[in-house]
């Protein structure tokens, strides 16, 4: 695992030792190299995991989260290009510096074997991914948005601490190698039933439930291009994982304490998806969906049964991509008008055709066309919940109607219709925009002709 | 002041407080708080006006009254067990009244109404020299006769300066009255941990005094003592804001920072101990004390707080030379991966 986490730290030194004209060159190189490793990870042999070393290890949940982390960097770091065009060398440098610590955490995040080193790390992506929203953002709503994201997750995660402390006072280890063999079921009482909460709390917050999503519209919304295509991305499924992690050491009570989350979560999706078609913000409609897919992802975890694990991993996977090409093409619109309302910029379709391409694809892959993973992950995850119970099958067909219909919403109010008079000066697409949508989209299409890779461990 | 009378004074203080951590003899140990309290007075008022002569008052009565209830204690364990030794502390009242005296003299709730006003009343270098070696005499104190520490004192103490520290900070723009109000949190979490772990407090006042210097040199080293003249840092060294927010941080008790490491092994020593409600209510009010933080950074490192053009270009005087900062800073952030080192260190 050190052939990826070493050459991301060097990352560092290099954005500082570069030439001005080649910082971007070289990170955004060596970072597609760096992702380039990581594929090799999803060579997943046996049923168990690859144990690289004590601290470190990958197995089919995680390769794939790790591949997409890795994926993401030179993505964002061509997304962030033109908005940073203005600003000085040395805070240009503080930026991407910003990024690949970040991006170092979250790798050595998904890899962690102990849970307690896991939890300093999913503490510790916290501070870049704060600095880079209220440091970069564009409004003054932004110091709102980080103080909301900061609290909301320490909040939820200082528990976890504790709970991770008492459980390795109980079983003598957190290594989550030993745990998988230690597979005692947790006795029923009220202290355990806080330890479970307390283990639950801090992800739920992170994924979000539907109650405690407060943070993440403000985070999305306010955040630069890059924040938010990394929160969205990968901050989010650092929930899901956590919550596939733990809960193999919470059986037998996440039977009946799941059900308040899962009532949360199937009604949130619905109404997080009924707020999209209500919304004048884009970003802000992309941020919704976002807390609506998880949602989904909620209900797969908390149900517990191999195919809903299947269509958890698959779900994250997808909606990473998808939500991440989802905001870099708002931000392309952001940066010609300079404003986030979807009807300032109408009819984009006639004045740049290409990406309305891919729009379109963006808007087909999030409502979860057939044959994309987004489809297979959302089909999973239906039909694991009607076999869990009949009557979910109508909020879950009602929220894949509402998700197609914010979808076709955004597709058509931006590409469709006639263009307004104000917009008929703006720049035509770069190329960097261009081989950006391509990035994203071609890892989806490819990864429809063979799933298998990202279906995690219970395939 | 005369730099040959200054070190004298200053040795003085040093020698109080290496008089109290190193006697065996309670009178002794009486006699190095006396000196290092009568020491420190001109220390805290090198600048001549009210407004240290009122904080010097504040700080000498209520250290005095402090020292006073110590001499009652020791007295009434020299009645119990007939002997001036210090080991345990053998009656339960003597016990009791020595713990409320140091508590009086760290600034634990409910005695910490004094930390605030004398630390704003004073220059940042004497603030600096008050909120760091001041504690060290007392804590060691305690930490000699924590086995016999009344559990549930303590434990009250500890909690309720944590909240006090967290609450009182919020409404705060002076930046003397701000680390105040950090100090009383913190003693809190060190307090709470004595009485199940004495090497945890130790190692909790070894980071604490790291990162609270450091905070001070910065301080001194822009020479601003409100959160207004903080912001204009970005003018003047850039640099230094990044430092202001790393080590802000730190002392908020954020993951990967050293400022970490204590609250971590804190919570994990109480948990052993069988208690979860307290460490997790311990830890939920830090985060008070990470807002008040947050804020400061916010207005120095990550915004450019509005402020008129005149601000901007104040005179700039020769760059002080703060010889022991880059180290300072270094070990007040980086040091959390050798946690395993220091949590063992007796």
């Amino acid at each position: 695992m050190l052939k990826i986490i070493i050459p991301t730290i060097m990352l560092m030194p290099l954005t500082w030792l570069s030439k001005k004209n080649m910082i971007w060159i070289n990170t955004t190189t060596y970072s597609l190299l760096i992702s380039l490793i990581s594929l090799s990870l999803l060579n997943q042999p046996s049923n168990n995991s690859l144990n690289f070393s004590l601290m470190f290890f990958s197995d089919p949940l995680s390769a794939p989260l790790l591949v997409l982390t890795t994926w993401l960097l030179p993505l964002m770091l061509m997304a962030s290009q033109h908005h940073l065009s203005k600003e000085p060398l040395i805070r240009k440098k503080l930026y991407i510096t910003m990024l690949t610590m970040l991006q170092t955490l979250l790798i050595m995040t998904f890899t962690a074997t102990e849970l307690i080193s896991f939890y300093i790390l999913f503490e510790a992506t916290l501070v870049p991914t704060l600095i880079i929203i209220t440091r970069w953002g564009n409004q003054t709503e932004r110091l709102n948005a980080g103080l909301y994201f900061l609290f909301y997750t320490l909040m939820g995660s200082l528990p976890l601490l504790v709970a991770l402390i008492s459980i390795q006072n109980l079983t003598g280890s957190l290594n989550f190698l030993l745990i998988q063999y230690w597979n005692q079921a947790l006795p029923d009482s009220w202290s355990n039933i806080f330890l479970w909460l307390a283990c639950m709390m801090a992800f739920m917050v992170k994924m979000p439930l539907y109650g405690l999503h407060l943070w993440l519209p403000k985070a999305h919304v306010e955040a630069p291009i890059a924040g938010s295509m990394v929160l969205a991305a990968i901050l989010l499924k650092l929930g899901g994982y956590g919550m596939l992690r733990i809960t193999t050491m919470l059986n037998p009570q996440t039977s009946f304490m799941a059900y308040p989350f899962l009532m949360l979560s199937l009604w949130g999706m619905i109404m997080t998806s009924s707020i999209c078609l209500r919304q004048t913000d884009l970003k802000s409609l992309i941020a919704y969906s976002s807390v609506s897919h998880m949602a989904l992802v909620i209900v797969a975890v908390l149900i517990q049964t191999p195919w809903s694990y299947m269509g958890a991993t698959a779900l994250m996977i997808a909606h990473g991509l998808t939500s991440s090409m989802l905001f870099c093409l708002a931000n392309s619109n952001y940066e010609r008008t300079h404003s986030r309302t979807m009807i300032l910029a109408r009819g984009l379709q006639t004045l740049l055709p290409l990406m309305a391409a891919w729009w379109l694809l963006a808007s087909l892959t999030n409502l979860a066309l057939p044959p994309s993973i987004n489809l297979i992950g959302e089909l999973f995850v239906v039909m694991s919940s009607f076999s869990w119970s009949n009557i979910t099958i109508i909020l879950m067909g009602t929220n894949i109607t509402i998700t197609a219909l914010y979808s076709l919403y955004m597709l058509i109010t931006t590409q469709r219709g006639k263009y307004t008079h104000h917009i008929n000066s703006i720049k035509p697409s770069f190329t960097r925009e261009n081989a950006l949508m391509a990035l994203h989209m071609t890892p989806l299409l490819l990864l429809s002709l063979n799933p298998k890779i990202i279906l995690g461990f219970t395939y | 002041m005369n730099p040959l009378i200054f070190t004298t004074i200053l040795m003085t203080v040093l020698l109080g407080t290496m008089i109290v951590m190193m006697s065996s003899h309670w009178l002794m140990i009486w006699i190095g708080f006396e000196m290092n309290l009568l020491a420190i007075i001109p220390i805290l008022m090198k600048k001549y006006n009210p407004r240290t002569m009122e904080a010097s008052t504040k700080y000498f009565l209520t250290q005095a009254t402090a020292s006073m209830l110590l001499m009652m204690a020791i007295i009434i364990n020299l009645m119990h067990s007939g002997q001036w030794t210090i080991t345990k502390v053998f009656n339960p009242t003597a016990s009791i009244i020595m713990t409320s005296a140091l508590a009086m003299k760290l600034g634990l709730t409910p005695f910490h109404f004094w930390v605030p006003e004398v630390t704003q009343g004073i220059s940042l270098t004497s603030g600096l020299i008050l909120l760091t070696w001041q504690k060290l005499a007392p804590m060691s104190i305690l930490y000699q006769i924590s086995p016999s520490i009344n559990l549930n004192i303590l434990l009250t103490m500890a909690v309720l300066s944590i909240l006090v520290g967290g609450w009182g900070g919020l409404n705060q723009t002076q930046l003397r009255k701000i680390m105040a109000y950090s100090s009383i949190a913190h003693m809190g979490w060190m307090t709470a941990v004595l009485v199940y772990s004495p090497t945890l407090t130790m190692l909790n006042m070894l980071i604490y005094i790291m990162m609270t210097l450091t905070m001070f040199m910065l301080f001194i080293h822009s020479s601003s003592t409100t959160t207004l003249s903080l912001s204009h840092t970005w003018n003047k060294t850039p640099l230094t804001t990044t430092l202001i927010l790393i080590t802000l941080l730190s002392m908020g008790g954020l993951p990967p920072l050293s400022g970490f490491m204590p609250k971590w092994m804190i919570i994990q020593e109480l948990t052993k101990n069988s208690s979860i409600i307290l460490p997790t209510l311990m830890a939920i009010m830090a985060l008070l004390n990470l807002y008040f933080y947050m804020r400061l950074t916010y207005s120095t490192s990550l915004t450019m707080f509005p402020s008129t053009n005149n601000m901007k270009m104040k005179w700039q005087f020769e760059t002080k030379r703060i010889t022991l900062l880059p180290p300072l800073i270094v070990m007040s952030s980086l040091l959390l991966p050798l946690t395993p080192m220091l949590s063992i260190l007796d």
